[in-house]
């Protein structure tokens, strides 16, 4: 294990390819982690097009080093102006727009900027240490489990995108699993839902249903609505490099509340569904709880950008866990990455933990180094990394349409996804419009495939007593579990911190 | 009104739902069993979902004159740090910050006027591409977008426009050595010249 786990950082480290690669995308990441209206599924379905022929390893590098890093640098805005740009950004502008306010920008951005970056090391250290805890675990799933997690990651993600509307979230999810099933039946040969039209027999592109259902609604909304931010002063951008440093040191100060915000973050992280926005606020929370002053709290106090912006970045680790080892994107960036992966030649399973290990290896390496990178980068460059905020929505629009044309077109060569992109893209903005979840669709666009496979194998094994086996049986009580709650929630709705804008 | 739109949009869309699952369904009835056991084990219980989900619209729509929670997430976020603090707080975030800031420029009217106009640049953008090609419907599209709906002077949209499909040409055709669809238009053309 060791022997694996520093021969992939020395192979990482000593490719001037996967490196050049990985600062190539943590600056992509940053840049677009700060601009308004490019969410992090949003870059990762964008930069699919540009991984399109790359090799395995630093294709996976690039694409994880720019989700890892993208949350970073989203708290610029929030703390300058008061402006989050993302949901899990929302926590730390609570505590972070006052202390700016208070002309501590600086302390605030050094503060929130070097917890970000140590979230990310701590939820990677993290998902090291479930390897040798979780490979029995891994490795006991059948096919009768694998149906069932898929199932139970749906129900997952339905129910936290959803919210009260859970059952919207499943019929999404629903949707993406029989959208899943398009193209030649893997056991008789028969094209479903295809026709005679050759392209859909191979199923429908997962590139061009994310773009659809994702990119081009979201262009719309920013065209509708425009994007800017120009209502706010740039008056408070000014800061010292001295406070900016004072800001950096706030994190060891208060390194118990980091580890702790860390490690809560990663095991959110690994639960399907719970999003970064849920991850912030519970760190938020605790932080708050635990505080023996917590009358500072929505007034500047710099616990309150330490620990949401921890447990944000530290989740991203952890999602890694169920995303890579069961196949179960644990949300729906998550779920882009996924897809990503599959392009790349890579397929998330148990497989991962026995023939890919050293993949597994630099993957969490490159979150590491990634996020120590980004740190070094926005330490420097926060000033004016804090002006792209102020880009006009408009402008962005028509080049990231451009790059989801492209993105469409060149995954598989085929002009006819075009056509897809725009029926999907109907769809996708219909949902969006009418406020439904869309995670819930690619989790089950990806997970389709591996979900009917698992299932044909199962029933060829245990026919329908693989319902009753001991841990089918754990995860059935679990989706019945989450589907009665959600039931009790419709009828009394509650009003938890993780219901605040819970995006996965 | 809003919420009106909001509520009718949402049946609409279980509707459409709905409508998709028993087509798809119906023309599953026609495949092998084996083909057809994923599609209807996924399909039949989505019909009943978009069946409940009805319900719940209908059921929402009856209660719509009941008090409705019209507090942001900031708001509620407030009130919930203060419960756990155990007096009331009061966050200093920036108005733009506010979920609904942007939207309650709008008019519903305005609204679907701007998504027309979207619509109408999209699938236009999509048409130039399948007619005459990635690279004549990019930089007519961009320009156009840039000029007339970002507002951007001649010079701003021309310049930024050009030099973005330069670029991104530059990046597919020579550095990737993708070949992108040509055009049926353009396709015709050149057949036509070499013959």
């Amino acid at each position: 294990m060791l022997e694996i786990m520093f021969s992939s950082l020395y192979a990482m480290l000593t490719s001037p390819h996967t490196m050049g690669l990985m600062l190539l995308a943590v600056l992509l990441g940053l840049i677009v982690g700060v601009t308004p209206g490019i969410g992090g599924r949003l870059s990762i379905a964008l930069a699919i097009p540009f991984v399109f022929g790359m090799q395995m390893i630093p294709g996976a590098v690039f694409l994880l080093t720019m989700h890892a890093v993208n949350g970073t640098s989203g708290q610029i805005s929030s703390i300058m102006f008061g402006v989050p740009g993302d949901g899990d950004d929302a926590a730390t502008t609570i505590d972070g727009y006052p202390m700016a306010k208070k002309g501590e920008a600086g302390r605030a951005l050094g503060a929130s900027i070097t917890a970000s970056g140590v979230g990310g090391v701590i939820g990677a250290c993290v998902f090291a240490v479930m390897i040798p805890i979780l490979e029995p675990v891994v490795l006991a799933f059948s096919p009768a489990e694998f149906f069932l997690l898929a199932l139970l990651g749906i129900t997952f993600i339905a129910f936290l995108a959803g919210g009260n509307n859970m059952f919207k979230g499943l019929i999404v999810g629903f949707y993406g699993l029989i959208l899943a099933t398009v193209g030649t039946d893997p056991y008789t040969g028969t094209p479903r839902f295809a026709g005679n039209y050759l392209f859909l027999w191979d199923g429908l592109s997962l590139v061009t249903a994310v773009l659809a259902l994702f990119a081009v609604p979201e262009m719309i909304a920013l065209g509708v609505h425009g994007g800017s931010i120009s209502a706010v002063s740039m008056e408070q951008a000014r800061f010292s490099y001295r406070q900016l440093f004072e800001g950096v040191l706030e994190v060891p100060r208060h390194w118990w509340l980091a580890v702790r915000t860390s490690i809560i973050g990663a095991v959110i992280g690994m639960i399907p569904g719970l999003g970064s926005s849920a991850a912030a606020w519970f760190c938020y929370g605790h932080a708050v709880q635990s505080s023996k002053t917590p009358e500072r709290f929505g007034h500047g106090a710099v616990e309150g950008v330490i620990a949401p912006e921890t447990g944000s970045n530290a989740r991203e680790g952890g999602a890694l866990l169920p995303t890579l080892f069961f196949g179960i994107p644990a949300s729906s960036g998550m779920a882009v990455l996924m897809g990503a992966f599959l392009i790349l030649g890579i397929q998330p399973g148990p497989k991962m933990m026995t023939d890919n290990l050293p993949l597994v290896w630099t993957l969490i390496w490159a979150l590491v180094v990634g996020n120590l990178i980004a740190i070094t980068f926005l330490l420097f460059i926060c000033r004016w990394a804090a002006m792209l905020t102020f880009v006009n929505g408009l402008m962005l629009v028509p080049f990231i349409v451009v790059v989801v044309a492209l993105g469409a077109y060149i995954n598989e060569g085929q002009w006819e996804n075009l056509i897809i992109l725009v029926g999907l893209s109907v769809i996708g903005y219909g949902l969006l419009r009418a406020g439904w979840p869309r995670a819930p669709f690619v989790i089950g666009l990806v997970l389709g495939r591996i979900a009917e496979e698992s299932l044909h194998k199962a029933m060829e094994l245990w026919g329908l007593k693989f319902f009753v086996r001991p841990l089918s049986l754990v995860l059935i009580a679990l989706i019945t579990l989450t589907i009665a709650y959600a039931v009790y929630r419709n009828i009394r709705p509650s009003k938890s911190l993780v219901g605040l804008g819970v995006a996965p | 009104m809003k919420s009106a739109l909001m509520k009718f949009s949402n049946s609409t869309m279980t509707v459409a739902m709905l409508a998709i699952f028993v087509v798809l369904l119906a023309i599953a009835l026609r495949y092998p069993p084996e083909a057809s056991f994923m599609p209807f084990v996924v399909g039949l219980p989505a019909i009943a979902l978009c069946l409940l989900q009805l319900v719940l619209d209908a059921r929402q729509r009856r209660h719509a004159d009941e008090a409705v929670d019209t507090r942001s997430d900031f708001e509620k976020a407030e009130d919930k740090v203060s419960h756990l603090v155990g007096r009331h707080l009061d966050f200093e975030v920036a108005h733009t910050a506010l979920p609904g800031a942007a939207d309650s420029r709008l008019t519903p009217e305005e609204t679907v006027r701007r998504e027309l106009v979207m619509w109408g640049y999209f699938l236009g953008f999509i048409g130039g591409i399948l007619l005459f090609g990635f690279w004549v419907a990019i930089p007519v599209f961009l320009v156009a977008f840039l000029r007339y709906q970002a507002k951007s002077s001649w010079r701003t949209a021309l310049v930024l426009g050009l030099g973005a499909s330069i670029a991104l040409f530059l990046v597919f055709e020579r550095g990737l050595k993708v070949q992108v669809h040509r055009g049926f238009v353009v396709d015709t053309v050149l057949d036509r010249l070499e013959r």
